[in-house]
């Protein structure tokens, strides 16, 4: 007989992780990448492909590929099973991405809720990457929206 | 049709619709950019082993072509954010058409709001989305 599953407390959780920092890590920017990158989405504005355009950077959502070196802060409690879904990424773009730029990204859990429809009850996860530029400069914020059955 | 200020903008304009490159080649090279090469992504085989029908174009790449599709609509606009719901499964090397409709316009900021869509040639939605787009003075 399986063991029935913990309830699940999303108010306690939200109260408790919302805001936290857990996570800190560094990203180069090289031009390489950036253009490849673009390239591959089909990007044609020169100011994405090009790196001898004066206004040359990387695409809006560019940072979206970097990960956090944890996911979940530790102690976090476990919501369901498995990892979940992805379900979609929110880029605020505050300011180009240069190349050679050196990012700082700093995670915490920004939001934690629950939705109820025909599949049942779904918990929400949003991790939040904040991106800040060698001179300190917020240049970029990434909410990862994960979805786990409750 | 592009449009080049802000004044060229009006509420309820379409975007052209597109076909994206989402063949194998392509996708191949954006994992790579990303540092994201997954099997799932990059290998058909691996891809139905998981229970997909085949290898699947990352979310991040799709909200990558939306990007492109804005800034070929408005070469100069600028993306302030972008907002991707990744609703479905895209496959590799299937024909993806990406599409976009103005839906708010503010005069004071020169920010345009976009909906976007992804949908794959099974007539499904793949992604779902908003964009603001912000127009030099």
């Amino acid at each position: 007989m399986s063991e029935a599953a913990a309830p699940v407390d999303v108010s306690g959780a939200r109260d408790e992780w919302v805001g936290v920092e857990f996570d800190w890590t560094t990203f180069e920017m090289d031009s390489e990448s950036m253009i490849a990158w673009a390239e591959a989405c089909g990007e044609t504005d020169p100011r994405f492909t090009d790196a001898d355009h004066p206004d040359f950077q990387a695409q809006p959502n560019f940072t979206t590929h970097c990960m956090s070196g944890r996911v979940f802060p530790k102690e976090f409690p476990q919501f369901g099973s498995g990892f979940g879904i992805d379900g979609g990424k929110t880029v605020e773009a505050h300011a180009p991405i240069r190349a050679g730029d050196r990012l700082a990204g700093v995670t915490t859990i920004a939001d934690i809720f629950d939705k109820t429809g025909r599949s049942g009850t779904m918990i929400f996860i949003v991790q939040r990457m904040k991106f800040t530029n060698q001179n300190d400069e917020l240049v970029s914020t990434v909410d990862w929206k994960m979805i786990k059955k409750a | 049709m592009t449009v080049r200020s802000f004044e060229e903008v009006e509420l309820g304009d379409d975007l052209p619709n597109e076909t994206a490159d989402v063949s194998m080649a392509q996708v191949k090279k954006f994992c790579k950019a990303a540092k994201h090469e997954f099997e799932r992504f990059i290998d058909h085989e691996h891809a139905r082993k998981e229970g997909f029908a085949g290898a699947i174009v990352p979310g991040i790449m799709s909200q990558g072509i939306l990007t492109a599709m804005i800034h070929r609509w408005a070469p100069g606009a600028t993306i302030t954010k972008i907002d991707t719901v990744f609703r479905g499964t895209l496959l590799v090397d299937s024909e993806v058409t990406v599409s976009g409709a103005v839906t708010d316009t503010d005069d004071d900021s020169r920010v345009v709001e976009i909906d976007l869509t992804v949908v794959g040639e099974d007539g499904r939605t793949g992604v779902i989305g908003t964009a603001l787009v912000a127009f030099p003075a």
